[in-house]
Formats: C-alpha cells, sequence, structure tokens
C-alpha cells in the first residue's frame, strides 16, 4: 500500500475509533452512576459539531501561538501514529511524544491568557513530573528484551509470550499512565472541574473541535502501544476487544473515585512509579 | 471574504494537494513523513477555519457593550 494512504488510514481509524471509546467510557460511566448516559457516538458527534459552531478568539490569547497549539498536539499524535502502527519504530519515540503532548498541555494552558488555564498549565508541569518516571517502564521493557523496537518486541513475545506476565508491574505502570490521561480520571489534575477544562477552557468552538481529535488519536495510541507491548501482535479484532476492555476497565475507575487533589495525584503516581521500578528490578533479577 | 477565509482557503488547498500528491506518487519514505506531519494538521486546521461560523458584525457591537452580570 502507498505509504500516505497507509498513514491516513490509521489517523482516520484511530480517530474513529478512539473517539467511540471516549464515548462507550462516559456511557460506562453514566450506567455505573445510575444515569442512561449519552449515545456512544456522541464524543464524535461533539468533535464534528465544534466544527461549525461559531468561534472566536479571545483579546487575551497569544496569538498565533494560541491557534498553532492545537496543530502542534495534532501533529505529534500522527507522529505516535507513524510511529505505531504504520512503521512500528522505537518505543524511545513514543516516549518523546508524550513528553511533547506535556508540553503542548503546559503551552495551550499559558497561550489562552486564562487564569484556569494558567492553573491548568502549572498543574501540567507538576503532573509530568510524576507521569514522566512512570515511563521508566521503557528501561524496564529494555532489560527484559534487550530492544527498544515495537516490531521487535512483537517478536520476542512471540517467542517468550506475553510480557504482562513477564513484568507485570511494568503493565501496570503503563497502565497508570493510560488512566492519567482519561477524562474525568483521578489523575485528571489539567482538566479538573474547579479549574473548569482546564488548558481547554479558552480553546472552544472549532479549536476545541480540534483538540478533540487530537485527543481520540492519543487514546487509540496509548491502548496500541500497551496492547502491542504487553500482549503481542494482535489481529485487528483482538486489539478492538482489547481497547474495548481496557476502556471499560477505566471507565470503572473513574466512576467510582474522584479526581485527587494535585498534591495527592502526584504522591499516588510517584508511589507506583517507586513500587513499579524498584519492583520489576527485583522480579527480573529473581527470575 | 475576509482575510482569515481567505488565508484558511489558500492553506487548505495547499495542503490537499501536497496530499494527494503523496497520494498518487511514490515518493520517498521521509518526504512522505514530512507531508503527513505538517499537512494532515494544516488541512484539518485550515478545514475548520473555513467551516466555523462567525458571529455577525453588527452584533459585535451589542456583545461588547453587554453590561457584566456575573457574580
Amino acid at each position: 500500500m502507498n505509504l500516505m494512504a497507509d498513514i491516513l488510514l490509521n489517523v482516520i481509524i484511530a480517530f474513529l475509533v478512539g473517539s467511540v471509546l471516549f464515548g462507550l467510557q462516559r456511557k460506562i460511566m453514566a450506567r455505573i452512576q445510575m444515569r442512561p448516559g449519552p449515545p456512544i457516538i456522541q464524543h464524535l458527534l461533539h468533535t464534528f459539531k465544534f466544527f461549525i459552531k461559531e468561534s472566536a478568539f479571545p483579546k487575551t490569547a497569544a496569538m498565533p501561538f494560541y491557534i498553532a497549539i492545537t496543530a502542534m498536539l495534532c501533529a505529534i499524535w500522527v507522529a505516535a501514529v507513524i510511529v505505531g502502527p504504520v512503521t512500528e519504530g522505537s518505543l524511545l519515540l513514543f516516549f518523546a511524544i508524550y513528553a511533547l503532548h506535556k508540553i503542548v498541555e503546559h503551552n495551550a494552558g499559558s497561550s489562552s491568557g486564562s487564569p484556569y488555564g494558567k492553573m491548568s498549565c502549572v498543574r501540567a508541569v507538576f503532573s509530568a513530573a510524576a507521569e514522566l518516571p512512570l515511563f521508566a517502564v521503557l528501561i524496564i521493557i529494555y532489560l527484559k528484551t534487550g530492544t527498544m523496537n515495537i516490531g521487535n518486541i512483537v517478536t520476542y513475545q512471540g517467542h517468550y509470550g506475553p510480557l504482562i506476565w513477564g513484568i507485570p508491574l511494568a503493565a501496570m505502570m503503563f497502565f497508570v499512565l493510560i488512566l492519567s490521561k482519561a477524562p474525568y480520571s483521578p489523575f485528571a489534575i489539567t482538566k479538573g472541574k474547579d479549574i473548569i477544562s482546564g488548558y481547554e477552557t479558552e480553546h472552544f468552538g472549532l479549536l476545541r473541535g480540534y483538540l478533540m481529535i487530537s485527543e481520540s488519536i492519543a487514546w487509540y495510541m496509548l491502548l496500541w502501544v500497551f496492547l502491542t507491548v504487553f500482549i503481542g501482535g494482535l489481529s485487528p479484532i483482538g486489539y478492538l476487544i482489547g481497547m474495548v476492555l481496557i476502556s471499560a476497565l477505566v471507565a470503572l475507575i473513574n466512576a467510582t473515585t474522584p479526581i485527587l487533589n494535585p498534591n495527592h495525584s502526584i504522591m499516588v503516581q510517584v508511589s507506583l512509579a517507586f513500587i513499579g521500578v524498584l519492583g520489576s528490578i527485583i522480579l527480573l533479577t529473581v527470575y | 471574504m475576509d482575510k482569515l477565509k481567505t488565508i484558511s482557503w489558500i492553506l487548505f488547498i495547499i495542503s490537499i494537494m501536497f496530499i494527494v500528491y503523496a497520494l498518487i506518487f511514490n515518493l520517498v519514505n521521509w518526504i512522505v513523513y514530512a507531508i503527513s506531519l505538517v499537512f494532515i494538521p494544516l488541512s484539518i486546521l485550515s478545514f475548520g477555519l473555513i467551516s466555523m461560523a462567525r458571529g455577525k458584525k453588527e452584533d459585535e457591537e451589542d456583545k461588547r457593550k453587554e453590561p457584566f452580570i456575573g457574580y
């Protein structure tokens, strides 16, 4: 297949599946909380709806950065699709993309000129200090498999079985990282309702729709990396089932847990990272 | 047509042209990556800037004059 067609197809699949999974998550959360909840395609419809809504740009916004930052978020997750499903490249690049996502959260908040955005921008730095150590999972994967290449990791699992059994604490760390990116998550301090919509507060109308497209791609990619790295190369149906299961589990956690106070959120994540790294090293030494 | 709409149309047409060019011809991989990273986000953004609704010019003054009723 033509490379551009491959990239476009994967980006569209990532957006559509990511959006529907977000919708599913809201539906499950609603049912747990005894509410009927919105239709599963609501997130997708919202995304399209924002593109035709009346939009205006705040006077306090730092133009053109305020608009460019939304394009940057989209660009980094398109890059993730290229590194992931298209080329099965290096996990290290995926780490760089995740780190850039935190920078975008920070800059989107600060470029809007809104006090809520600025508060969220401070929290983005704060949460990066906790989420990035969770990415120490990469070192553990490297120590176990001797490679950072996604394709080689899949081949390794073909010979020795899924990594989730070999390094379960690393899988737990990555799951916490996924959880921290979900809406209404206990760790979603950058979008806590106490600061309205956090860094997205002043990005409304088409810019919100644009951010939602990127977030859907991000959600799909995080789940894709988890399934590929810890369970191995699956069939498309296998990926779909895995993504639905993880999204349902995340929805269950989000529906039953309040958003933590920023200090507690950081402490919990850092503690989990510490337990994960130390425990995995002990497990690798023993077995 | 205002300046923003004109720029958006130009960017949208350029983005689509590059994407279609990469779809038709088999280019070197790094060029396709560059086109994807720059022009896929740009095409969505420019499309959004074209499709978004804008407030009426005559309503603008009323919006500014609206008394502060919060708190």
